[in-house]
This record gives C-alpha cells, structure tokens and sequence, in this order.
C-alpha cells in the first residue's frame, strides 16, 4: 500500500508528466534498452548531485539577483560532467568509450537544470529546506525520469509501429501518448 | 482469421445492446436529454471515425462501426444535466486523439472511452461532476436545474451513505447517467461475460482487487456497508466491464489480465482512501495502459518463444519421421535380399542335391556337356568381340 | 526546447517573451561560440557554449524584466532554461559548426524563425481555446477548453501539429513529384 501511493506521489510530482522537463532526452532513453538504462543512471546522478550542489549556490547567491544562478548551476553541471568523465576514464577506458555518449547527453538538459531550478523554487516556500531535501528531490527527480522512460518504453514499439500513420508515426505519436499520460496524472490532483 | 473479423463485429454489436439497456433505464430517470446525449455521442464518433478513417486512405468496414460503442460508452458516463457540447468534444477528442493517431482499431493503446471521458473531466470539471437528482426531469434544451455532488462524493469524503438497498440496486442516486443501474450493470456484466466479449482475467481480477482492498481497509467504519457502497458508486462495475475489461487493451493472457485488473483495483483503491477523487478507475485505466503494452510484450515473447520451440519440436519430429521411414525401407530391402540369398542357396542346394542323386558314369558327360555349352558360348561372344573391333578399324580408315 | 512551448506557450503575450529570450540568446551564443577552437576536446567545448550562452542569459533577462515583467514571472524556470538549449549545446557542433560562418548563421536565423513560428501558432490556439482571448483581448467564443491550455494540452497540440506538418510536407513533397515527372 505504501509503495503504491509512493508511486502515486511519484507521478504527481514527475517533472516530465507535470512540467514537461526532459522530453527529448526522454525520447532518445525510450529507443531501447541500452540507452534506457544507461540515460537512466546518468539522468539520476546528474540531478542527485547538481541538486546537492544547487544547496551551496542557493546559500551564496542572493535571491534578489536570481539571474547569477543559471551560471552557478551551469557551473556546478559542469564539474560533475567534467568529473563523471574524468573518472571514468580512470577507471576504465573501454566503459568510459560506452558511456561518455550518453554522459554528453545527460549533462546540459532540460532534465538536469530543470529539476535544479524546481529544488531552488521549492526551497523558497520552507525554511528548513536543508541538504538532504535537496538530495532527496534531486534523486526522486532523477527516478521520476525512469519511471516516465520506462512507461514511454513500454508502448515504443507501437508508436513506431507501420499500423500508425506515417505523418504521426515516432515523435508525434509519442508526444500525444506522453500528453495523454500526462492528462491521467494532471487528474489525479 | 474471418472468425477473428466476425468476432470483433459481434463483441462491439453485444456492447452495443448492453449499453442500450442502460440508456433506457437513463432515459427512465432523466428523460429525452440523455437519449439526445447519447444520439450525439454516436453520431460523432461515427463521423469522426468514417472521415479518419478517410484520411488514413484505409476502406471502411462493418468493423469500424464498433466506434460507437465508445461514443455510447462516454455518454453514459457523463452527468444528463451536461451541455451538449462537452460529450461532442470528448468524442472527438477521443477518436482523434485518443484512438486514430496510433492506427485506429488495430493499434489501441488506451481504452478510448477513458481517454474521451479524461479530456471531459480535466477541461469541464465542475459540469462533469455534478448531476441532478433521478427523476427530476430535464429539459432538452436547458440543462440549468439544481444539481449535486454525486453519491461517489459523499462516499469518498464521509464514508457514509443513505441510501436503500432498493435504491442501490435499481440506480436511484444522483451519479452519471449509466454507471449507477447496479442490477443492471450486473446482468450486463455476466452476459458479457458468458459470451466472452469482455476480458475475463481482468474483470474478475478487478472486483476480486477492489473487494479485497474494500475489506482489509474499509473506506467506512462498517465493512460490509463500504463493500456495498463501493460497488454500487465510483463508477466500480460500470468501469469493470466497459473500460478496464475491453479486450481491445487488456492483456490476452487470463493470469496477465487478472493481475492486470487487481493492479487497477488496487490502485484506484488507494487513491480513493488517500485523495478521495471520484471514479479512480477510470484514471486508472488510462495511467495503467503502459502496464497492460508491458503484459503484451510479454505475451508476444512468450508466442514467439513457444512458436519457436514448436517450430523445433516439429523440424526433430520430421527428422524422426523420415529416419523411421528410410530405416524401414532398408529393413524391407533387407529381408527381399535375405528371402532372395536363402532361395538361391536353396536353388543351390537342390543342384548340388540333384548332381549328388545322380549315377557316377552319367557324371563325367554332364559335366563335359556343360563345359562344352560354356566353352561354345565364350567362343561367340571373341568372335563378336573380334568382329567389332575390324569394323571400327575399317571406319576409321575410312575416315582417315 | 519542447518544455517552454508546451508549459508557457499558451498565451501570445508569453509567447512573445519566449520568442525575444530565445531568438537574441541563441543568435548570440552561436555567433560567439563559434570563435571557440574546435580542437578542444568535445566536453570543454559544449561546456564553453552553456557558460557563454548563461552569461549571455544575464543582460537579456534583466531586460526582460523591463520589457515583459508579467510574462517573466509566468515563465518562470523555463526562462533560464532557454538559454541553455539543444541548438546552443549539441547542434552547434552536429551541424552549425560544420558550416562556413555565413551559411551557418543563415541556416542559424531559419531554425530559430521555425521555432518562434511554432510557438506563436500554438500559443494562439491555446490562448484563444483555452482561455478565450488573444492576446488579453476577450473573443467571442462562447465555449473554452480549458485542458488545452494545461501542460498535457500543450503536449497532444504540439504532437497534433507536428503530425499535420508532416502531412501537409509529404503532400507536397508528392504534387512536386508528380509535376516533375509530367
């Protein structure tokens, strides 16, 4: 019971089904499994930690001038991005080679600074809004995309199939599969 | 595969029929607008369907006039107190949106009449969710009239309900036009049932999901009052048989299908003890369609496994098959050799038995007599030899 | 580049802001990521495009402020987000960068037009169906969909479009067909 509602929180707060954050990095997870899994796992370190650092900018930089933290933020990616590589690279060449595709993809996206600027918006409502929170959602943020890849996945092959119509076949037809998800999520409010 | 075709015809005609008799007993409550709703509902979907299915330059069959049975279905979820509009609206919406741009009714994805009912329900949710009381009439051109919550409502936030049993089973409550005819829906559902044009898997798995969940933790404080008011609000049976048991989404497979039904039953449950929304199911429904593709693909893996495996199974059998028949062959040759060996070593032994039996004097000219024929026979067969072989010699003089 | 057209593009007056932030932040930020050296490796390089095209972001957006405080505040997050889209990051190098300077920011100028030709037609339908209006103006319809200017609206509108685009090319592609072949 407490897992179901948890997915029911889940999707009620899924910033691709409620703000539309990620789509087309979604789109390419949801081509196969390989990239599923892969995207996945980079999407939730990329927003886990880029939240986690989002916490220090938010306490530099005033809120008066909001318009230095796209910089920040962007700076913050940036080292991740440019870490994540630097130690895959050390730690393995042949599975940095496997994976830096899918690390070039995750790093400046809608996904990532999305859900850091969500964190940031968020935090202005609490006062007690501390590191851990800011961890927390960018970690749900990060498992709200794979369940959102993994219900796109789902109906891939019949999206793409030849019995759509040609006009609407792949991303028309997912984006009005993803609208109508959407719409089951936006009544659940 | 033209049983298959008559098959899908007859299933949508038996829907047809069942929805029918709700609508009676719709516009027995509420009179001529519900009928009108209804009219409407049909009358758009057809036409939307017909010019889709114009634009996707496809043939229109008898098949396609299933397309009604979503109209019909939409408009009996909605309240007879609604403008017109909002049904037509959701019917297109449906048929365009919702069905037509995945390939129409070879490649549904979600349950259409879900999907139509959605798009009602997020855009017009005031008039969605307010109805007006059985019997007081309304007119067909002026749905403006006293309305109220629905018994799902007061359901949903008290736990409590007065309603008479009698009132329960014939469907005299303020609730969608023709989701609240219990014993109607009942019948309904065991016809549907017995004629297997309903996904059995998942309607058994849905009420077997909802009861359960009903009687481990009551919306009310008496069970069995919540058990009963469960089933009879919500939209619960109507949602069962129309929507999450349409054969067209839920999985083919009758584990698949129950599991799939008790997935819905159960979250549609938890969201109604948590947020107290009405008609969780149907949301549900919609929300669940990746699970239901997810059981399909697996089904499919499944065939396509088990196909194979047969495929194989079949490829050894006929290897046997003809191993067999090649062994028996050679056996038969076998034992004509064996038949044809013992009679000349018979014809032999007679011979010998006979030249045995014979005097010894005769003896030596028998012999000499057979050498001679032998000897007479091979002088022939040189001389012929020899004879060729002058003749080819003088052609090749000739030639020469 | 989908989320801002389908959580703000469904009134003109936002549509506007979002066409000024995105046509002078790309333009920019291309023009001026394009002086980069390309023998760098690929991640400093599309790190140096999202940090350009952020300090970029911060006069446009003090600007908007005064030209378009209400829809500033509509957009929200996804103002920044603009500023950091897929044609400033991964196209630059996939296709821009590949192109003689001239020629790129011609094929640069058309991308963006497409864009804010898409965002103003959906921001009109959305507006006038969902809400009634145009451009604040009252319209006299007298019946709103209001889902069609909710996220899941902007969503099915856009798929719908996009399918009609295509239909409407392959038509197209098909009559140019025809006529060359007569």
């Amino acid at each position: 019971m407490f897992f179901v509602s948890e997915l029911i929180a889940l999707l009620c707060v899924n910033l691709i089904f409620t703000q539309a954050l990620g789509t087309s990095t979604l789109l390419v997870a949801a081509r196969n499994k390989t990239n599923f899994v892969a995207i996945a796992a980079t999407i939730t370190v990329f927003t886990t930690f880029g939240t986690m650092g989002a916490f220090f900018i938010d306490k530099i930089v005033p809120s008066e001038r909001d318009y230095w933290l796209l910089i920040c933020y962007v700076a913050v990616i940036a080292v991740i991005y440019i870490a994540s590589l630097f130690i895959l690279n050390l730690i393995s060449k042949k599975f940095f080679e496997k994976c830096k595709l899918y690390i070039h993809l995750s790093a400046f996206n809608c996904a990532v600074l999305g859900s850091v600027f969500t964190v940031h918006n968020k935090s202005l409502g609490y006062d007690d809004f501390g590191f851990g929170d800011y961890a927390f959602f960018g970690f749900q943020s990060g498992i709200g995309f794979v369940l959102a890849a993994l219900i796109l996945m789902a109906a891939n092959k019949n999206l793409n199939s030849s019995k759509v119509p040609a006009s609407f076949r792949g991303f028309p037809a997912m984006l009005v599969y993803i609208g109508i998800i959407s719409m089951a999520v936006y009544s659940l409010k | 595969m033209q049983h298959k075709i008559k098959q899908e015809r007859f299933i949508r005609m038996d829907i047809f029929i069942t929805l029918l008799a709700l609508e009676i007993m719709a516009y027995f409550y509420y009179g001529f607008r519900a009928v009108m709703i209804a009219g409407l509902c049909i009358i758009v979907s057809f036409v939307c369907e017909y010019f889709s299915i114009i634009a996707m330059k496809k043939k229109f069959t008898a098949d396609d006039i299933g397309c009604i049975t979503d109209g019909f279905i939409i408009a009996l979820m909605m309240p007879p107190s609604v403008d017109y509009k909002i049904p037509v609206i959701a019917c297109i919406f449906m048929n365009i949106a919702g069905k037509n741009i995945f390939g129409g009714r070879k490649n549904i994805i979600f349950s259409p009449a879900a999907v139509g009912y959605l798009f009602a329900l997020t855009s017009w949710e005031k008039q969605i969710l307010e109805y007006p009381n059985p019997f007081a009439k309304t007119e067909l051109f002026d749905g403006s009239q006293k309305l109220v919550h629905s018994a799902s409502y007061v359901f949903n936030t008290t736990g409590k309900l007065s309603i008479t049993d009698y009132d329960i089973i014939m469907g005299n409550f303020a609730g969608p036009m023709g989701t609240v005819s219990i014993l109607l829906l009942l019948i309904t559902s065991f016809v549907l049932l017995f004629r297997r044009d309903i996904s059995v898997g998942a309607f058994v798995g849905f009420i077997v999901g909802t009861l359960f969940m009903g009687l481990i933790a009551p919306v009310g404080e008496n069970t069995f009052e919540s058990l009963k008011y469960l089933i009879a609000t919500n939209m619960t049976i109507y949602a069962a048989v129309f929507i999450v048991s349409d054969t067209r989404t839920a999985p083919r497979k009758l584990h698949f299908a129950f599991f799939y039904g008790i997935f819905i039953a159960l979250t549609s449950y938890i969201l109604l003890l948590t947020t107290g929304i009405e008609n969780p199911a149907v949301i549900i429904a919609v929300l669940f369609a990746p699970v239901s593709l997810g059981f399909k693909n697996l089904e499919n893996k499944i065939d396509k496994l088990i196909a194979e495996e047969n495929a194989e199974a079949e490829a050894v059998e006929a290897i046997v098959t003809e191993t067999r028949k090649l062994s028996n062959e050679i056996s038969e040759e076998y034992e004509k050799s064996q038949e044809q060996i013992s009679d000349i070593a018979n014809e032999a032994i007679e011979e010998i038995n006979r030249i045995d039996e014979m005097p010894e004097e005769n003896m030596g000219s028998e012999i000499e007599i057979a050498d001679k024929n032998v000897c007479d026979e091979s002088d022939e067969e040189i001389n012929s030899n020899i004879d060729d072989v002058n003749n080819q010699g003088d052609d090749l003089n000739k030639q020469d | 580049m989908i989320s801002p057209v389908i959580m703000c593009g469904n009134n003109i007056q936002n549509a506007f802001a979002l066409i000024y932030a995105f046509s002078i932040i790309t333009l920019l930020s291309v023009a001026v990521a394009s002086f980069i050296p390309k023998k760098l490796p690929y991640a400093i390089k599309i790190t140096a495009y999202a940090v350009i095209s952020s300090f970029i972001y911060i006069p446009i957006r003090v600007l908007s402020s005064e030209i378009y405080p209400d829809s500033i505040e509509n957009i929200g997050i996804y103002f920044p987000l603009l500023a950091v889209n897929s044609l400033i990051v991964y196209q630059t190098e996939v296709r821009f960068f590949k192109l003689s300077r001239l020629n790129m920011l011609t094929n640069l100028v058309f991308y963006i037009f497409g864009f804010d030709v898409v965002i103003l037609i959906t921001a009109f339908i959305r507006e006038m169906f969902g809400s009634g209006t145009i451009n604040s103006n009252v319209v006299d319809i007298d019946f709103i969909v209001s889902g069609i200017s909710q996220p899941f609206g902007g969503f099915i509108l856009l798929g719908l479009m996009c399918g009609l685009y295509r239909k409407i090319r392959a038509i197209s592609a098909n009559e140019k067909n025809n006529t060359e072949v007569k």
